[in-house]
């Protein structure tokens, strides 16, 4: 486990973001930030600190309850030439402007034969924080099974910032989900990658990282499971179990080449997602792998995903359905024993 | 813009539409089309007073809007065939044609134009210009929650928004009058600091005479406006709505009073045209858009193999 203790820069995610998107507004003046309280408040979760005051009310706009509107309010900017950042508050909201992200952001660009770009980042704060069945859901699932929307999902501090600014560049739209943990979570508690430089840089859309390297197990997972991988793996390799870990940072697109080359090699599987299991994000994978794979030649594939209910409130409830450090142990033992 | 022009537009309008119904029965347009049959008199109204910098988000019923907004007939009507010289290929379709030249979208979900029109309005204030942005929409989408939304926030920021209502009385099959709380759908403008005016939208001079006070309003940065323009829907919903909700002798009293041939009369009386002017602009019209018909009509559908195009604009295989 990394002794993060002397890093200097001790930043959190949301700073990281923040930082990504003042450095992005300062070198692009058609670059807007709108959402609900991204002003003066700089985000309930501190992502867009400092903007407001260096940017001002027109291009940092704190706007009313009225998401439906606001979000569709990016697609008439974005046709007018402008890229707007869209924060929408917590991932759970996102119902309420689904259709202008769905009918609109993502198929424009295909539904104009290409002559219209939607450079717009809708970002978002996912993920359970003890907040139970309405603001903890992960929800990246139901987007990535949307056409035309890439959906980024960081991990690594380093990737906080790093995605972001490749987010705010892209000229496709990217749903960019957050995950409040991490967010809040500092660099000297990070387990992957923690060092946020000053500079600007950019992180690739579409590439998987390995943060760990390993020979028995494949644990394919994104988000902030990462970091709960990363501390179960080194748990279980006390007992000899030898976890690779891919953290997939973007689900659209999907980096699978990374994913069949680590499961050829360990020729067992785990998925471990934060969001609901059924119709998502472990089957996809799962379901790329036995395309890509001859199935027989491969020794376990299971998935660990939020059983299909919503998130309960109780804590003695909630670690029974949440994908935890626990329970991801649990689940490395299990397959290592079961080879 | 004169009286002849407002006539010529709305003529030609007519036709154009009449010769997108022809596609319908042949399955050249296989899926939905929503003409605009009766409704000429609003579009003709916006001639003259638009730029081509300003915007306009139009809804399911669309062609007429594009046509005003200067968007090219043949490349529309060839979208609306499904061909590959249609203004987006073939890949939009009658309700989804998009012109970034002419600021001119749509969108076939019912309220969602009203968003889009008011980023367009957010942006051409911050770049302290005068071009405003029009959102149309039909008496329906007034009960959108989009409706209070956008017009709250034009009239905070006092964006430059014109939502123009064409309110035909009818929700597909439901009245408006059955879902409405108040007479008007204009009325509401006081609870949004916004101008309103509901009007006559079967006279082209009418609705241009509101249309002019609408964008004064907006154009001297007082704010939004709300104009309600009531028509008749001449034909179902879509083609293929057996419009049964309707009795024949409210469809007959409709037709009776076709904007076309009213204003004709009128132009009449007032010796604006005569009736053989009429009659050559009613042929001239006619002609033209059958030819759109005809050359559209040999034009080639989107390669098979392009299906998977423009889902992203930059490369995604990493």
């Amino acid at each position: 486990m990394a002794n993060n203790d002397k890093i200097e820069r001790n930043l959190n995610g949301s700073e990281a973001i923040a930082e990504a998107i003042f450095q992005e507004m300062q070198q692009d003046d058609n670059t807007i930030l709108i959402g609900e309280d991204v002003g003066k408040c700089g985000g309930v979760f501190g992502a867009s600190r400092n903007c407001f005051s260096e940017f001002g009310e027109n291009r940092v706009r704190d706007m009313p309850i009225s998401e439906m509107t606001f979000t569709g309010m990016g697609v008439g900017m974005a046709m007018s030439g402008l890229r707007p950042i869209i924060e929408i508050m917590f991932a759970d909201f996102l119902g309420v402007c689904l259709e202008q992200i769905y009918n609109a952001i993502g198929k424009i660009h295909y539904m104009s034969g290409g002559t219209v770009k939607m450079p717009i980042v809708v970002k978002t704060a996912a993920g359970n924080i003890g907040s139970a069945a309405q603001h903890s859901q992960c929800l990246w699932g139901t987007l990535a099974h949307l056409p035309g929307l890439k959906i980024v999902v960081p991990s690594s501090l380093y990737d906080h910032k790093g995605l972001m600014a490749s987010a705010i560049r892209s000229n496709d739209p990217v749903i960019f989900f957050e995950h409040k943990e991490l967010l809040l979570k500092r660099a000297r508690s990070f387990l992957s990658n923690p060092i946020v430089p000053k500079k600007t840089y950019t992180v690739p859309i579409g590439k998987a990282v390995k943060p760990r390297i390993g020979s028995d197990i494949t644990l394919v997972t994104l988000s902030y499971s990462v970091e709960l991988a990363l501390e179960s793996a080194a748990e279980v390799a006390k007992e000899g179990i030898d976890v690779e870990i891919i953290d997939l940072r973007s689900l659209v697109p999907l980096d699978i080449e990374t994913v069949l080359q680590s499961v050829r090699k360990t020729q067992r599987l785990l998925v471990v997602d934060e969001d609901y299991q059924s119709f998502g994000v472990s089957g996809e994978i799962i379901t790329r792998v036995v395309e890509n794979i001859e199935p027989t030649s491969l020794k376990q594939i299971k998935r660990h995903a939020v059983p299909d209910v919503p998130i309960p409130a109780a804590l003695s409830l909630e670690q029974v359905v949440v994908p935890n450090y626990e329970s991801i142990k649990n689940m490395l033992i299990m397959m290592a024993k079961g080879s | 813009m004169n009286q002849i022009e407002r006539f010529k537009a709305m003529v030609e309008m007519r036709f154009f539409d009449e010769a997108c119904l022809e596609g319908v029965p042949t399955m050249e347009i296989h899926g939905e089309l929503h003409t605009g049959i009766g409704q000429e008199a609003i579009s003709a109204g916006l001639l003259g007073h638009l730029k081509n910098s300003d915007a306009l988000v139009s809804t399911h019923r669309n062609h007429y809007h594009a046509l005003i907004k200067g968007v090219n007939p043949y490349r529309l009507m060839s979208e609306i065939f499904e061909k590959k010289t249609g203004i987006c290929q073939g890949f939009g379709g009658h309700m989804h044609p998009f012109s970034l030249k002419q600021n001119f979208s749509a969108t076939g979900i019912v309220g969602q134009s009203l968003p889009v029109a008011l980023g367009y309005a957010y942006a051409f204030k911050m770049r302290k210009g005068d071009s405003l942005a029009i959102g149309v929409i039909g008496d329906g989408a007034a009960n959108h929650g989009t409706f209070h939304e956008t017009l709250n926030i034009a009239g905070a920021w006092k964006l430059p928004l014109l939502v123009l209502v064409e309110n035909n009385g009818y929700g597909i099959s439901v009245p408006i009058s059955k879902v409405l709380a108040t007479e008007t759908i204009a009325e509401r403008a006081k609870s949004y600091s916004a101008w309103g005016k509901c009007v006559n939208g079967d006279d082209p001079d009418i609705v241009s005479e509101a249309v002019e006070e609408a964008v004064d309003h907006i154009r001297s940065n007082q704010g939004p406006a709300i104009l309600e323009a009531v028509c008749n829907r001449f034909r179902g919903h879509y083609e293929g709505d057996t419009d049964h909700y309707r009795s024949k002798t409210e469809k007959h009293n409709m037709l009776k009073g076709d904007p076309i041939n009213t204003y004709s009369e009128k132009l009449l009386s007032l010796k604006v045209l005569t009736e053989n002017e009429i009659q050559n602009i009613v042929q001239t019209s006619k002609q033209k858009m059958f030819g759109l018909l005809k050359r559209v009509r040999g034009e080639k559908m989107p390669l098979p193999e392009t299906a998977l195009n423009y889902i992203f604009c930059e490369k995604t295989d990493g």
